[in-house]
């Protein structure tokens, strides 16, 4: 008696990504995160008839604060927190655990349909806001849309990978979620500067300025430490979750 | 009281040796040994017995905290490979609401590994009699249908163990008897089948084999006639038709075997300390009265009253 062999197991993985997907999408959250991602587009919209031309300015204040600092964590909270927490909430993850399936391979699953969720939605936003607003304005607002649509990117997988983990280590996921992103990102990387370093925020900026340079202020990693950094982070964040997996013990509701 | 482990022809499928787990200070399963070979076995307790927690710990959910719990002779903890064998309807409704019958079970199947998914999914959904719903979503089925569909999911693959928690909640009687056959069947064909339930009737005619878990010990195991005629320090009763209650009453007061006789409307019902002894005696002592017996029937050898004498002890 062996578990599946790993091709199996790889094979899978498409198809308990699609199940969390669907699972995801059927819940109510799934239609606020819906109306958010809209939210950008709809700036967008009033920017281009209201006739401003501001690269930067638009960047700056959608696309970076409201996108990127706001609107991604958000998402990536609610997603990656729920991909697994939902199911071990509603108790539906017995119906993968006591399967001969590699563990690495539900976390795999999970993070793709997570972050998938969350880079359609939120990097979706970015590009067709950016579409609508700075694109028609030259290459610099070509660019900017480069930088933050792929600083969306990196920020969703980064996100999602820690939520996940986060989500199998406590139940208090989503406080802890909200909290880092708020108080650690939002509050305290703002005053110490060091703190760059453990921000995923910055790892994103960091990875964006592979397109063009952004006031040091606003990006405090070069790629070169940003991109390793992130690497490590998704690395690190899947195997721990993995290993947790592979552990986590499922009491039952009744005695 | 604790009756020894059955004798097993073979090897056991399941196996506890002295297996306790506890959630911080609270003890939800106490120093448990069984064995358990093919056939249905039902799982007794009252609520908070530590029922779930067992069968959790041979689904390899939970890990012992003392003890050895070994299924097909592996420890399921942190073993993947051993769900090829293993089949489990957890006691929490919770399905994919959004999936249909047939694709929750074809998706069981997939996760299996098993190579005609298609072939696998339409035997489960047969097996459980849902075919007439299996395009429906799981989220408009009734209770019954989403226990059977669980079911349907747990035994996709053809284990050779199947763990169901209360597996008959929410079915109607019918539902019920065909779930009860289902279990029957699959334990004739080799399987070994442990379920817990709280109402006793349902293991009652599911199988004889009952654990009985009181408090997370282990307060009996085997076949529950055996295990009320081992209870000793409780006089069994016995209901009589004769033809003349009255007389056979008077003639039983005189045995010693016999603590108590009381004469109803139409039966006579007897307390003695030893069943078969006085099943010996009944035929006896009715001759010498010159009473013809027309029904000798135990009155609490029931699966209940075993149950009831066994918690409350």
């Amino acid at each position: 008696m062996t578990a599946l062999p790993h091709s199996t197991s790889v094979s899978l993985i498409p198809h308990i990504a699609l199940v969390t997907v669907r699972q995801l999408l059927g819940r109510r959250r799934a239609l606020l995160l819906l109306l958010l991602s809209a939210v950008p587009v709809l700036i967008a919209v009033l920017y281009r008839l209201a006739g401003a031309e501001k690269v930067d300015g638009f960047a700056g204040g959608v696309l970076e604060v409201l996108c990127l600092n706001l609107i991604l964590p958000i998402m990536a909270v609610l997603f990656g927190t729920a991909a697994f927490g939902a199911e071990i909430e509603d108790g539906t993850i017995v119906y993968l655990m006591a399967k001969p399936v590699a563990r690495w391979a539900l976390v795999t699953a999970k993070l793709l349909a997570a972050i998938g969720l969350t880079a359609v939605l939120a990097v979706g936003s970015v590009v067709i806001a950016s579409a609508i607003a700075i694109v028609p304005l030259g290459e610099r607002g070509l660019q900017a849309t480069e930088v933050y649509g792929t600083a969306m990117l990196v920020g969703a997988v980064c996100y999602v990978a820690l939520f996940v983990a986060l989500s199998l280590f406590t139940r208090r996921a989503l406080l802890l979620g909200f909290g880092y992103v708020l108080i650690w990102e939002g509050a305290l990387s703002n005053l110490l500067p060091g703190i760059a370093n453990l921000s995923i925020r910055q790892y994103s900026m960091g990875v964006g300025q592979l397109f063009y340079d952004l006031a040091p202020e606003r990006a405090r990693l070069e790629p070169a430490t940003a991109i390793p950094l992130a690497a490590i982070l998704v690395v690190v964040a899947t195997l721990l979750a993995t290993r947790r997996l592979m552990r986590l013990e499922l009491s039952g509701s009744g005695d | 009281m604790t009756a020894a482990d059955r004798p097993l022809a073979a090897a056991p499928i399941i196996e506890l040796d002295h297996v306790a787990r506890w959630y911080g200070n609270v003890v939800a399963v106490n120093d448990i040994s069984f064995n358990l070979g093919p056939g249905v076995t039902g799982l007794l307790g009252p609520n908070g017995a530590g029922k779930t927690t067992l069968l959790h710990m041979l689904a390899g959910f939970l890990a012992p905290s003392a003890g050895d719990v070994r299924v097909l002779g592996r420890r399921p903890h942190l073993d993947p490979a051993v769900y090829r064998q293993i089949g489990l309807v957890p006691e929490r409704e919770a399905v994919y609401p959004f999936m249909t019958g047939l694709e929750y079970v074809r998706f069981n199947a997939r996760l299996q590994g098993l190579p005609d998914v298609d072939e696998a999914a339409r035997r489960a959904i047969v097996q459980v009699d849902l075919v007439e719903s299996q395009d429906r979503a799981i989220g408009t089925y009734s209770k019954g249908m989403r226990q059977r569909v669980k079911v349907a999911g747990a035994l996709v693959h053809d284990p050779q163990v199947l763990l169901l928690d209360e597996p008959f909640n929410g079915m109607d009687p019918r539902q019920r008897l065909a779930m009860m056959d289902l279990l029957c069947q699959m334990a004739d064909a080799g399987k070994t089948i442990l379920f817990s339930s709280h109402i006793l009737e349902e293991v009652e005619r599911v199988g004889s084999e009952i654990l009985v878990i009181v408090a997370g010990r282990l307060a009996a195991s085997g076949d529950y006639r055996a295990i009320r005629a081992l209870m000793t320090d409780r006089p069994h009763t016995v209901t009589i038709r004769s033809s003349d209650n009255r007389r056979l009453a008077t003639a039983l007061m005189a045995e010693p075997s016999v603590f108590a006789v009381e004469l109803g409307e139409l039966s006579l019902s007897v307390r003695t300390a030893h069943l078969s002894a006085f099943r010996r005696l009944i035929a006896g002592a009715s001759r010498d009265a010159g009473v013809s017996l027309l029904e000798v029937a135990p009155a609490d050898e029931s699966l209940e009253s075993v149950f009831e004498y066994l918690v409350r002890r």
